[in-house]
């Protein structure tokens, strides 16, 4: 018990989100509580409306649950004011969106090490580790182009070498590849392989292919707002 | 916490980027409407500026000269004004003087007349103060040893297309004789030696005769109503005044702007409306900038709360658009000088606006520039600084994935 604790990266104890439109509740998130280990790969699947984002975006700080608690690293995250929160995504947490997400004035290696600059690196910093991060994705050579020159599957690569950036603790990705063809949803995905068996990194990620659970070391199930792990 | 020059570095970096690499089309427009608001905001104030400098150049150059000499208080004349004028003509930046005798009279010619102002003048003198010698439409002017001649302005002739035909003479032309009646009751018969147009109403109400033609109707010698003083500079008249009562002058001395009442009341009516249409102008100006940069950031709404998402911070956001709105209105103030200076300034001089005090041209003033400039800045700021402000208050998922 006590390994299996230190080893939890983050948890959440009975959160629920629900919204309010107009007179109707509508109950997104019922009473999760999950656990997801440091170095591990996790799915979150379910059908469309089922909460799966909206599990993701409390995990992910991007929202805040109407009902319980989220611990990330050992701390409860709820004491912790919105610029602090700010900080944190910065520092711990990377994020990759369905839609690519990176800005079309930027060229790739900008987008990279955007992140980076924000924490205050120096610019040989944000270029050293920039190119290091496209290069994990395999893009280093197409550091200059600007996203409208590349393919959605490689402004999705840019958009994770941006995750990856700043080393952090936990890669989020919300169904990265529901807008990719099939080659580029299978580079993606053998990308979040590689990096995870590689270097360790814990990848939380939403997907509504049944098939990428071959993929994953666990799949958390969700069905109207509610967990139904079934461990492999 | 990040210190603030990573914070600055940042958001300048985001401006500089979306600016030089964002949709030129869109820059360009946002920096013509700039210009334009800025256009809009100089172009009256430079008519009002431009109408004010046309007014004073007409007032020293057809009126007053920079400095008038008066007798003191209590006195009609000057007594030996000669004396007065060798005291003061060698000062340097002084380059003309004319010593003449101001009076009211009546002119009168067949049914028509009228009560206008005389000055009489030694026109050689006369040259060196006032423009009004190289003003005549039609005749000569005087000339020193003139008798029973007077030269008078298009506004006393009549027939002239002067905006004060129903109290002129109605059509007096050269050779034509006047009938003047003088303050002390005399009365003289003048043949019209010529008639002078100053483009200013004030100055073309003015008749001249001679030094000599005066001192008979009086019955006085070597004395003056004023000494008009003529300088090499405008605006530095206290400068001269001091050293007109250094070197001994006892009279009263005052510079033109003490006698261009009509400058003040007009430039304090231009002051007020001035106040208005800036005003006015800088509103518009300022709604806008906010509806151009407005439009800008709400179409950025979801790069914003991307860029929230991975943990930019909203304050680094918030001055990159506040960066971007001050750029544009600085490009729009300096295209805008620019639209000023190559385009409407040469056309204005090239056709003038006509005034009752002459003709206008565009006048810019640096400090009417730089307070309107300064303002439009302000304005840009606040602009990019309320859309991006109120973007940064939804929630991130709001910006990014709501309607
Ligand atoms: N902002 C919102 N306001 C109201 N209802 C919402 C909002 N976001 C999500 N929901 C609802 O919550 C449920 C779960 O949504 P979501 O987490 O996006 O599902 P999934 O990602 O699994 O498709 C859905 O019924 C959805 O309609
Ligand atoms: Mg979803």
């Amino acid at each position: 018990m006590k390994q299996n604790k230190q080893d939890t990266i983050i948890a959440t104890r009975n959160i629920s989100r629900a919204y309010t439109m107009g007179n109707m509740q509508v109950t997104a998130l019922n009473h999760v509580t999950i656990n997801i280990r440091r170095g591990e790969f996790a799915a979150i699947m379910g059908k469309s409306g089922s909460g799966k984002s909206t599990l993701l975006h409390q995990l992910g700080l991007l929202d805040t649950p109407t009902e319980g608690e989220i611990i990330i690293d050992g701390a409860e995250i709820s004491g912790l004011s919105e610029s602090e929160q700010t900080i944190f995504r910065l520092k711990k947490f990377g994020y990759v969106f369905q839609e690519y997400a990176i800005l079309p004035e930027l060229t790739a290696l900008e987008n990279v090490y955007l992140p980076a600059m924000a924490l205050g690196l120096s610019q040989d910093e944000c270029v050293t580790k920039g190119m290091d991060a496209l290069e994990k994705v395999g893009l280093a050579e197409r550091s200059d182009h600007r996203p409208r020159e590349m393919s959605g599957g490689e402004q999705q690569r840019v958009a994770i070498a941006r995750a990856l950036i700043n080393k952090p603790k936990i890669l989020f990705a919300d169904e990265p590849t529901a807008n990719l063809d099939s080659i580029s949803s299978k580079q993606i995905l053998e990308l979040f392989r590689a990096l995870n068996q590689d270097t360790g990194q814990t990848i939380l990620m939403v997907t509504h292919e049944l098939e990428d659970a071959d993929l994953v070391d666990r799949v958390i199930w969700l069905a109207d707002g509610k967990v139904m792990e079934r461990e492999e | 916490m990040t210190p603030i020059t990573t914070e600055l570095k940042v958001s300048a970096f985001l401006a500089y980027k979306f600016i030089v690499k964002g949709n030129r089309g869109t820059s360009a427009l946002t920096i013509l409407i700039m210009a334009l608001a800025f256009v809009n905001l100089m172009f009256t104030t430079s008519v009002f500026d431009g109408m004010g400098d046309a007014t004073e150049k007409q007032v020293i150059d057809t009126l007053y000269s920079n400095i008038v000499i008066e007798p003191k208080d209590d006195e009609v004349y000057i007594k030996n004004p000669d004396a007065v004028v060798k005291k003061i003509i060698n000062v340097p930046g002084v380059i003309g003087t004319s010593a003449q005798y101001v009076t009211g009279a009546t002119i009168a010619y067949e049914e028509k007349s009228g009560a206008w102002s005389i000055r009489a003048v030694d026109p050689d003198d006369e040259q060196t103060v006032s423009l009004v010698p190289d003003m005549m439409i039609t005749g000569e002017y005087l000339s020193k040893y003139d008798r029973g001649e007077i030269i008078i302005g298009k506004e006393i002739a009549g027939g002239q297309g002067g905006s004060l035909e129903h109290i002129s003479l109605g059509g007096v032309v050269v050779g034509d004789t006047v009938e003047v009646t003088f303050t002390n009751g005399v009365k003289r018969e003048y043949r019209v030696k010529g008639i002078f147009d100053t483009n200013f109403i004030q100055s073309n109400q003015m008749a001249y005769i001679t030094k000599k033609e005066i001192e008979s109707v009086l019955g006085i010698h070597d004395m003056a109503s004023q000494i008009l003083v003529k300088t090499d500079t405008k605006g530095e008249e206290d400068r001269f005044l001091n050293q007109f009562v250094e070197l001994g002058v006892h009279e009263d001395i005052k510079p033109w702007t003490v006698y261009a009442g009509i400058v003040a009341t007009l430039t304090q009516s231009f002051n007020v409306l001035n106040t208005l249409t800036g005003a006015i102008g800088f509103f518009v100006a300022g709604v806008t900038i906010f509806i151009v940069i407005y439009v800008s950031t709400v179409s950025k709404r979801r790069q914003m709360g991307i860029l929230r998402a991975i943990g930019i911070k909203e304050s680094i956001i918030i001055r990159s658009y506040v960066f971007q709105a001050v750029f544009f209105a600085v490009c729009g103030c300096i295209a805008g000088l620019a639209i000023m200076f190559v385009i409407l300034v040469p056309y204005f001089t090239k056709h003038p606006m006509v005034f009752p005090m002459g003709d206008v041209t565009l006048l810019i003033e640096q400090k009417a520039a730089i307070m309107r400039s300064a303002g439009l800045i302000i304005s840009a700021a606040i602009a990019g600084l309320l859309p991006s402000w109120r973007a940064a208050r939804e929630t991130i998922l709001d910006a990014i994935w709501g309607d």
